[in-house]
């Protein structure tokens, strides 16, 4: 089996292309625990993600002649993933579009260091992926698409429909709503424990 | 947190930081964040803590810490392929089960009614095989055809897609629906005319049906096929052979229709001929005394007037009912009071029910005798109705109570359940198939070599399933108000808020007729495709998962 971004998987994706049902079995079996992690992160509940999975693998499907071979896979990939996720999302009607682009409102402060070294030392990846789930859609989104997937600003702001120029403020106050939602967590274990 | 006091120098903010660590910031202003950092202590411990703090992220994010679900190690290519013929197949066993039925059993029966003659005064043999919505029967009965059809070509199309190229294939598909919807019915021409005036002229022969929107249409030749006609006034003094479908304020037939009318309209004055029945949902209708209906005569109004002659039976749903004409069948009447004329004649039996007793004339001639009364009781209605509605709350109760047990035993595909059913689309266009082929498919285990017990257990099933379908929709109906839950309480509770709401919808609309029913059976179409959903994908699940290498995002 190979690994996504080898020579291997390239073949696969150009014998998948061609229509071969070998290669896109194993093109799904390389890809599909990604995307389902993708999805598991971006989407409220693992049976939202199993079927977002599915669907954005049905588009991959049908859409795979359109896929430039010159630029990575994943790329491409992850963009039609968030594309579903934030549909998905926008069809509960439960992202927020409406996020100011106020460029005046971006905190511009210099935090405490050690605090902020604080909380990142006492936290475990469990406790961030629960606090995750507790920040708003497009944070979370936002998070996922920079942070999993390594999208370009350029694609973030495409996907979330902002400029580009907005996407650093949004990425920002997303780390600053999970921070907040940690240091709540935090005090919450200390006062159960207290 | 706030800013440290340490330094007198202008430190760095967070957002220039976070762009200078994405390589977000150009060359120069990069160089500038770099200096600095070098020189201040606090921007360089922030720069680290962010830079850490980016990494925890994308571990928290990349961490495995659930398997690939077997549902999805098992979907590939050739599952979405195959619950593509899955669809294929059900809706094709669906047309052609609907249509098998209407061949064998629902076409005969009408031939034989037809032979016959209609003579009893039963509303739903009225409406379905002899009323006015029997031309319905045989458009859906060629609708179903068309399907049937269409679904071969597509499924022909699919299975030799390797030799098309999908533009092709596309185009295809395109040409193949516009030439369905495109294809001339039977009867052949259909002639459109609009206009303020429409006038067919005595002269004037139309050869097929005729669509005419106006605001006065009058027909004084010949339409050669059925006429639907919407406007202000319309009136029929030439020769209609086929049927008048019309929905206008005043219709006046004084001419002769082969056929039936059927219409929603205000006035409808009827001293002509219509060769078949006719059926109204107008505020009057009048047949005048040279006004002739070949066999029923079914209103839905505030006033019916019988002069002339009825062929067959009236079913008069109506607040006053007049009869000064002749029947020559079955007289059944709904409404507060009937008047029967000392010039009426009935043949068959004459039935009302009313607030007060109907007033009949001497001289009428009945066949009865006298008419069959039965008194509406003001105190029996709310005795029913107190009834009705201790009936609905046992029943909700108990619903709620079932739709506990279950969700508790089964958390996750009562979950899974309504997950399919916010697939509206899916759940309501399976629930239909399902519930239609699914029966059909348990006859047919019965009387073929898969044998009886299988059948009876299949149609069993269909029904615990049809019982508890209302279930779901009760939980989708929870999860639309209080949100998604993974909790099994949360799920029962979700589901008795749901069932609970339907329990409060349904007796309110039990006051409209027919809105209960249909909103019932949607209801239960909804829920049923979506269990049906959901056990498609229980079933395609594979057995164990697979562990597939991870993939470096």
């Amino acid at each position: 089996m190979s690994a996504p971004g080898t020579a291997e998987s390239t073949e696969v994706i150009a014998r998948a292309r061609a229509g071969d049902k070998e290669a896109w079995g194993d093109l799904y079996r390389i890809y599909a625990p990604a995307i389902f992690r993708f999805c598991r992160r971006a989407l409220p509940t693992r049976e939202d993600a199993e079927d977002a999975t599915m669907e954005v693998f049905k588009k991959v499907w049908d859409n795979l002649h359109q896929y430039d071979a010159t630029r990575p896979f994943t790329s491409w990939l992850y963009k039609v993933a968030a594309n579903h996720c934030w549909d998905t999302l926008r069809r509960r009607k439960i992202r927020q579009d409406k996020e100011t682009e106020d460029l005046d409102s971006v905190p511009l402060e210099h935090p405490d260091a050690n605090q902020l070294e604080q909380l990142i030392e006492q936290r475990t990846s469990e406790e961030v992926r629960k606090a995750l789930d507790k920040l708003p859609s497009r944070a979370r989104m936002a998070l996922v698409m920079r942070y999993y997937s390594d999208m370009s600003y350029d694609e973030i702001a495409d996907e979330l429909g902002v400029r580009r120029a907005f996407v650093g403020v949004v990425l920002l106050r997303a780390r600053h709503e999970l921070r907040q939602v940690l240091e709540s967590t935090g005090a919450l274990a200390a006062g159960g424990a207290g | 947190m706030s800013s440290p006091p340490q330094s007198s120098m202008q430190h760095l903010d967070e957002m220039t930081i976070l762009l200078y660590l994405e390589r977000q910031l150009e060359r120069a202003k990069a160089m500038e964040v770099s200096t600095h950092a070098q020189e201040c202590d606090a921007c360089r411990t922030l720069m680290r803590a962010m830079e850490r703090e980016s990494r925890l992220l994308t571990r928290a994010m990349l961490e495995e810490e659930e398997p690939l679900p077997a549902r999805l190690a098992s979907f590939q290519e050739a599952a979405k392929r195959s619950m593509q013929w899955i669809w294929m197949v059900m809706f094709g066993l669906a047309a052609t089960g609907i249509y098998a039925i209407y061949t064998s059993y629902i076409a005969p029966v009408q031939a034989r009614l037809q032979d016959a003659g209609f003579g009893g005064t039963n509303l739903l043999g009225l409406l379905v095989f002899q009323g006015a919505f029997w031309k319905g029967w045989q458009s859906m009965a060629s609708f179903i055809e068309i399907l049937a059809f269409l679904v071969i070509g597509v499924s022909a199309l699919l299975l030799f897609r390797r030799w098309f190229r999908r533009g092709t294939l596309a185009a295809l598909l395109v040409a193949g629906m516009c030439a369905a919807l495109t294809m001339p019915g039977p009867a052949s021409a259909f002639e459109k005319r609009k206009g303020e005036s429409i006038e067919i002229t005595k002269s004037e022969t139309i050869k097929g049906d005729l669509l005419a929107t106006g605001h006065r249409i009058v027909i004084d030749g010949t339409v050669d096929g059925d006429v639907y006609a919407f406007g202000q006034d319309i009136e029929v003094n030439g020769h209609i052979t086929g049927d008048l479908l019309t929905g206008a304020q005043s219709v006046r037939v004084s001419g002769q229709i082969d056929g039936n009318i059927r219409g929603f309209l205000n006035n409808l004055t009827l001293p002509g001929t219509v060769g078949r029945n006719v059926m109204a949902w107008a505020q009057v209708v009048n047949v005048d005394s040279a006004g002739k209906v070949g066999r029923s005569l079914t209103t839905f109004c505030q006033t019916l007037g019988v002069d002339g002659k009825v062929g067959g039976d009236l079913v008069a749903f109506d607040q006053s009912t007049r009869i000064a004409g002749t029947i020559e069948g079955g007289v059944k009447a709904q409404g507060e009071m009937m008047t029967i004329t000392g010039t009426a004649q009935v043949a068959g039996p004459v039935k009302f029910e009313g607030e007060v007793e109907p007033r009949v004339d001497s001289g009428a001639k009945l066949g009865s005798g006298a008419v069959d009364f039965t008194k509406h009781k003001a105190n029996s209605r709310m005795e029913s109705k107190s009834g009705y509605y201790i009936w609905r709350l046992l029943w909700s109760s108990s619903f709620i109570l079932l739709g506990l047990v279950l969700v508790w035993l089964m958390p996750s595909f009562a979950g899974e359940c309504v997950t399919a059913a916010e697939n509206a689309g899916a759940s309501l266009g399976l629930g239909v198939l399902v519930g239609i082929s699914a029966p059909i498919a348990a006859v047919l285990a019965c009387i073929t070599f898969v044998g009886i017990p299988v059948g009876i257990f299949a149609f069993i099933m269909w029904l615990v399933l049809l019982f508890t379908a209302q279930l779901v929709v009760g939980g989708l109906i929870g999860r639309w108000i209080l949100g998604r839950t993974e909790d099994t309480w949360g799920r029962v509770g979700r589901m008795a808020l749901g069932m609970a709401i339907i329990g409060v919808i349904v007796p309110i609309l039990h006051q409209i007729e027919f809105i209960e029913a249909l909103f019932r059976m949607a209801a239960m179409i909804w829920g049923f495709g979506a269990i049906s959903l959901a056990l498609y994908r229980r079933v395609t699940r594979a057995p164990g998962t697979y562990a597939a290498p991870p993939m470096v995002a």
